[in-house]
């Protein structure tokens, strides 16, 4: 079955009119899928439960099993969803930058927008990606990959340029910004970084990531 | 390094840092009987989050495990991020023993003495490497009590990785200008992040190992002086 986002919804219905009764269930995934994002936030997604999922949602967990396998489901859901959309606002950020530094840095600045207004949510997805049998789904997933991608082809048109030397090591070093994109999300989580702040850090990180890559 | 690393209940009972243990065992039966309870709640847990992960063990199910009531393990403990800080905190005291002890040590190059110390802490939790990952994943619980140290906010770490770094400055190896602390963050996520290599690709010691030396292989690169 596709799954059908509540952003994909509008767009849809221009194309094809669907049924009354598909419709209908567009309808209710949207409303688990805004619940489940709530609670997720509030409770982490140990906390939140499928029963109070349906609750806020305003219907019964039956409601919710007919649309989603399970809670894992619902929350994979969510996240590829905001993944695409991240890797997106990430893609357009980083042709703004003036070399591979400040290409990347625009785009972990872009991301870390992008999750700053629900780091509640970012923080349950942290939780998930360690737990051993979730962690690996989410990390592996499509729309993760893309954005470890985007890294790669950042580095690759460094080397193209000639800013970065062919032997780059370009996939050990793009899972290490990856990496290091990542590990300051904990910073904003718990200590309440600015943007500025996450920036300045990246900057930093990504000079001392390049720094053995660079031609000259 | 010495195999007794691994058994726990003789260090339990004499870990300095929760004086009420030993408070307990020199006032009778029944405090000695509450330590007791403690340390096989403690060795459950360990065992239970070793093999089920942080979010598929419940208390309940240490509680069983550890054949006590759940109202028991409640009197000792005020949730399931208490009991792992606690496990993850007597492991890690003697991690940290022994590296005070070889680190002082350890010759070569600066990265090489950050492989080495970093090819301590793997072989140190070889066997128990997914308790690690959930020592990380715990970092994110939403009811952890904010007087835990989960992964990512241990001082000692830290403190280990800037004292060789600082040394690599005194050594000409580290260029003094280089942001140490900006290093000393992508040397814990380099490390944390090695610990995923065991779920996802089944790796044993020695590729996580060698993919860290890698790692610090390419930090380094970012932290030599530049040749003038």
């Amino acid at each position: 079955m596709k799954h059908i986002s509540p952003n994909q919804v509008a767009g849809q219905t221009a194309v094809k009119m669907p049924t009354r009764r598909a419709l209908a269930k567009q309808q209710t995934r949207a409303k688990v899928l805004t619940a489940a994002r709530r609670l997720f936030s509030e409770h982490g997604y140990e906390g939140a439960t499928i029963r109070d999922i349906a609750a806020a949602a305003g219907m019964s967990t039956g409601a919710v099993f007919a649309n989603f396998s399970d809670k894992s489901d619902l929350f994979r859901e969510i996240m590829s969803d905001d993944m695409s959309a991240l890797a997106e606002s990430m893609r357009d950020a980083a042709p703004r930058g003036r070399s591979v530094d400040d290409c990347l840095l625009k785009m972990f600045t872009a991301g870390y927008a992008f999750y700053k207004s629900q780091l509640p949510l970012a923080r349950a997805a942290f939780s998930v990606s360690w737990a051993p049998q979730d962690g690996p789904v989410l990390r592996n997933a499509t729309q993760v990959q893309v954005l470890l991608e985007q890294i790669v082809e950042q580095l690759t048109l460094g080397i193209e340029r000639g800013e970065l030397s062919q032997e780059a090591e370009i996939k050990l070093r793009s899972q290490m910004l990856f990496d290091a994109y990542l590990s300051n999300y904990p910073q904003a989580i718990f200590e309440g970084w600015s943007l500025d702040a996450l920036q300045s850090r990246a900057r930093d990180q990504i000079r001392i990531l390049l720094a053995g890559a660079r031609r000259g | 390094m010495p195999t007794d690393l691994e058994s726990p209940r003789r260090h339990v009972a004499r870990n300095p840092r929760h004086p009420s243990a030993a408070a307990d065992r020199a006032s009778g039966p029944r405090q000695t009987q509450k330590e007791a309870t403690r340390n096989r709640v403690l060795e459950a847990a360990r065992e239970l989050f070793d093999t089920q992960g942080y979010q598929g063990t419940t208390i309940r199910e240490i509680a069983r495990h550890a054949g006590v009531s759940v109202g028991s393990v409640f009197t000792t403990f005020a949730s399931k991020g208490e009991i792992l800080s606690q496990v993850m905190e007597e492991r890690l005291d003697r991690l940290y023993a022994e590296l005070d002890r070889v680190v002082p040590h350890l010759r070569g190059s600066t990265a090489d003495r950050l492989r080495s110390m970093f090819a301590i802490h793997f072989a140190f939790e070889a066997r128990r490497t997914r308790l690690f990952l959930s020592h990380i994943a715990a970092a994110y619980d939403w009811t952890l009590p904010s007087s835990t140290k989960p992964f990512g906010r241990t001082q000692r770490l830290r403190d280990m990785i800037s004292d060789v770094l600082a040394q690599g400055v005194a050594d000409g190896e580290v260029d003094p200008a280089a942001d140490l602390q900006a290093m000393v963050e992508l040397l814990i996520a380099a490390y944390g992040w090695t610990y995923h290599l065991v779920v996802t690709d089944g790796a044993d010691v020695k590729v996580m190992t060698a993919t860290m030396d890698r790692q610090i292989g390419l930090i380094a690169d970012g932290f030599r002086p530049r040749s003038s």
